[in-house]
């Protein structure tokens, strides 16, 4: 083992195996579950990505911001704006696909992150902290100086890309936009529970559809349409999803029907149905190749953040535990002597910075689509705040407490829900007891534990070794 | 230029505001060097306790006292409870807790008083002067509001400057060892500061609450215009943080009357990144206040 690690080649493949393996059993898991649950792996994930910038810029680099928050902003609105407007821009030859708009949102987060961390690095503890303040508070006076691109304050509907084909803009999302800032996770419940209730039409309408093929094959084309006009009112996902099933089943039938309801279309809502049919060849093959037939949302979503999540912490793992992590926490524990062996403290600093509004903007566009919307009250300084909480609660200098804190996030709410569901609690008391007991605990962690809870249970471990008391890292 | 004259003359209230949470900024800087990023939330609070006071008795002079009692006990309290056992901890663990505390005060003021934006009563009229021909863009309650501070500031000054406990708490705060050989009771003289911090943010929030609403959250632009006068100020003045504080008022009400005031925060955070890249010390700070 010990020779293994010494070889950074090596080091390397063993977080492709670790990483990978648990890639792998995620996806198992996420398509065990009920949807629902998949809806929840999906937020963690997402949480997990951003948060793995925040270990290594509050954790290991010793910079408190509260601009991650933003960041991720920023990450969601470019690839809102990209997928959105540039569906049929060819890009090199290749079509658009919304891997290239995760792209584009990475690199706009670096952009960003590039200059408020060149800011940043001339600045200390509670200066930093203030400035990256202003930053999350002033997200919704940036979108709103800016309301035809970025629709200010009621955001952006995503058009959200699917795998089975085509871009489709979910009705989900609709009521986020309306909600302010400090309750990101009451946003994601009303939507999670928004798109379980399609998935529950989309189910529905598979038998009705199904007895609709008949008929259309005795040219009985006018009913068709008003069957098809009733599964506008619902989302196109539901479409798609009919699309999936046939082309498995029996193909003709299905060419047959993508057929008619192109007759049908131009005539009716050629500007919403249009997105959804012409579109199938845009998404291509989509994040991931399906591992199920059926396609659920909630999973196709669990699934696209999880396979952000397990790269980001790939190139975390590599960077936490290789000579960067060092140089970084180097620099957070003794500038001068840092600086004395020749590294630049003010450079680490950019570039804790930077990488970790790399993982933001990810995250930021991951987030962007579970909601499928994206505005500032979702990304407002509520998130930062609960990146920094999660980061705390998980242990500020570890991957792995990225997670619990991901985990934590958003666990505790449905805990909170669920009591109060069964005590009879009131609204006001509801939304506002997941705060409450985050701010009480960040405080608790910080004057008892400082490691978090994956810094107590190695301090233990320790303990248990014989060995010295925890540091943070 | 009759615009200029009224946007500027419409700024120095909330300028004042912003000073008097500034102040409180500064004043916590002094005693304990650090930021407390939960001082607005900790005005807020007091706020919403003014709030019920002036609900129930319809006392405004009444519900300003207690919002500064109030003010006085949560920030010894907070003191007691978050600062003190931290404050020998890592520097980053300081001012996470005290965004814990933030997002504490801010859940617990939803859980009492609900999320929506709630009124305050003014005491005098709140509408624009008439004088000499015109409405000027001032009202009663602007004057009250300015001659509010401009007493807190000068008794604070006179604290500072002519009593022994403000000896004895500037001793502590240039030099907390020196201070406790010549016999100033220096944890003491912290807390003080802590407390009179918090009855002096308390006094903003009170005095804010009827021209902007109050909700758990609707302080939080309060703290960024804050912190930023702070900054420019020095972090340890408290005459740069009255100066910049006004300051920042003007500008902002220069902002939001030539163009929109959704811009104020956009301006505030340009006016402290430049700051802090060319000025890092603030105008009026010592030398040495920062260290990078």
């Amino acid at each position: 083992m010990k020779t293994l690690r010494s070889f950074p080649g090596n080091r390397i493949i063993w977080h492709a195996i670790i990483v990978g393996v648990v890639w792998l059993l995620l996806l198992l898991l996420n398509n065990n579950i009920d949807p629902l649950y998949s809806s929840y792996l999906a937020l963690v994930a997402m949480y997990a990505t951003a948060m793995f910038g925040m270990t290594i810029l509050v954790g290991l680099s010793g910079q408190v911001s509260l601009g991650n928050g933003a960041l991720m902003a920023v990450g969601g609105y470019v690839f809102a704006l990209t997928s959105m407007n540039w569906q049929t821009v060819p890009f090199f030859g290749w079509e658009w696909n919304a891997i290239w708009s995760m792209v584009f949102a990475g690199l706009g987060g670096v952009l960003i992150g590039g200059i408020i961390g060149g800011l940043a690095a001339r600045l200390k503890g509670p200066y930093l902290a203030g400035l990256t303040l202003g930053v999350a508070v002033g997200v919704p006076a940036i979108t709103n100086r800016f309301p035809e691109l970025l629709g200010g304050e009621n955001g952006l509907m995503l058009t959200v890309p699917y795998p089975a084909g085509g871009y489709a803009a979910l009705d989900a999302g609709g009521e986020v936009a309306t909600d302010e800032g400090g309750d990101a996770a009451v946003d994601i419940e009303t939507d999670a529970g928004a798109t379980g209730e399609d998935q529950q039409y989309a189910e529905l309408d598979l038998s009705e559809f199904d007895q609709g093929t008949d008929p259309l094959a005795e040219e009985d084309l006018l009913t068709e349409d008003d069957l098809l006009t009733e599964d506008d009112l619902l989302t196109e996902d539901d479409l798609l999803t009919e699309d999936d099933l046939l082309t498995e089943e029996d193909f003709g039938a299905g060419g047959d029907l993508g057929i008619d309801e192109n007759v049908v279309d131009p005539t009716e809502d050629p500007g919403v149905d249009g997105a959804g049919l012409d579109g199938t060849d845009i998404a291509g093959g989509g994040f991931i190749d399906g591992f199920d037939s059926e396609f659920i949302i909630e999973r196709w979503q669990a699934s696209m953040a999880i396979a952000v999540a397990c790269i980001v912490a790939f190139a975390a793992l590599n960077l936490v535990r290789g000579r960067q992590g060092r140089v970084w926490k180097a620099v957070r524990d003794d500038p001068v002597a840092a600086a004395v062996v020749g590294i630049s403290p003010s450079g680490s600093k950019v570039s804790a910075f930077v990488v970790s509004s790399l993982f933001a903007a990810l995250a930021g566009a991951v987030f962007a689509q579970i909601l499928s919307f994206i505005g500032p009250g979702a990304f407002g300084l509520g998130l930062s705040l609960s990146l920094l909480v999660g980061i705390v609660l998980g242990g500020r200098a570890s991957l792995l407490g990225a997670i619990i804190g991901a985990l934590l996030l958003v666990w505790l709410p449905e805990l909170v829900d669920g009591l109060s569901g069964e005590r009879g609690w009131p609204e006001q008391i509801t939304n506002n007891a997941p705060n409450l007991l985050y701010g009480l605990l960040v405080v608790a962690v910080v004057l008892l534990a400082p490691g978090g809870i994956t810094g107590t249970f190695k301090s233990w471990i320790d303990k248990a070794k014989g060995r010295g008391r925890a540091t943070l890292s | 230029m009759t615009n200029f004259v009224d946007y500027l003359l419409g700024g120095f209230s909330n300028g004042a505001v912003i000073a008097l949470m500034a102040l409180a900024i500064v004043l916590v800087w002094r005693s304990t060097r650090m930021v407390n990023f939960a001082q607005v939330g900790q005005a807020m609070f007091t706020t919403y306790v003014a709030l019920t006071i002036q609900q129930s008795t319809g006392s405004w002079i009444l519900a300003l006292v207690v919002a500064m009692a109030a003010g006085l006990v949560l920030g010894i309290v907070v003191f007691f409870l978050v600062i003190r056992p931290v404050k020998n901890s890592d520097s980053t663990g300081a001012i996470i807790a005290t965004f814990g505390v933030l997002i504490a005060l801010q859940a617990g003021a939803g859980m009492i008083w609900g999320g929506d934006p709630q009124g305050f009563l003014t005491p005098v009229d709140n509408s624009g002067i008439e004088f000499a021909g015109r409405i000027w863009p001032i009202s009663l309650y602007d004057v009250l509001v300015l001659v509010v501070t401009a007493a807190l500031v000068i008794g604070l000054t006179l604290l500072f400057t002519k009593t022994n406990l403000g000896l004895s708490m500037r001793a502590a705060a240039f030099n907390p060892e020196v201070a406790r050989l010549s016999g100033v009771r220096v944890n003491r003289m912290l807390i003080t500061g802590w407390a009179i911090a918090g009855a002096t943010g308390a006094v903003g929030g009170v005095l804010i609450a009827p021209v902007s609403t109050i909700s758990p959250n609707s302080f939080d632009i309060l703290l960024v215009f804050a912190f930023t006068a702070a900054v420019i100020g020095g972090l340890d003045s408290l005459i740069g943080a009255v100066t910049f504080g006004i300051g920042t008022g003007l500008v902002i009400s220069l902002v939001s009357g030539y163009s929109d005031s959704g811009n104020a925060p956009i301006v505030a955070l340009i006016l402290l990144a430049l700051n802090l890249l060319l000025k890092p010390d603030g105008v009026f700070g010592h030398h040495g206040a920062r260290s990078v």
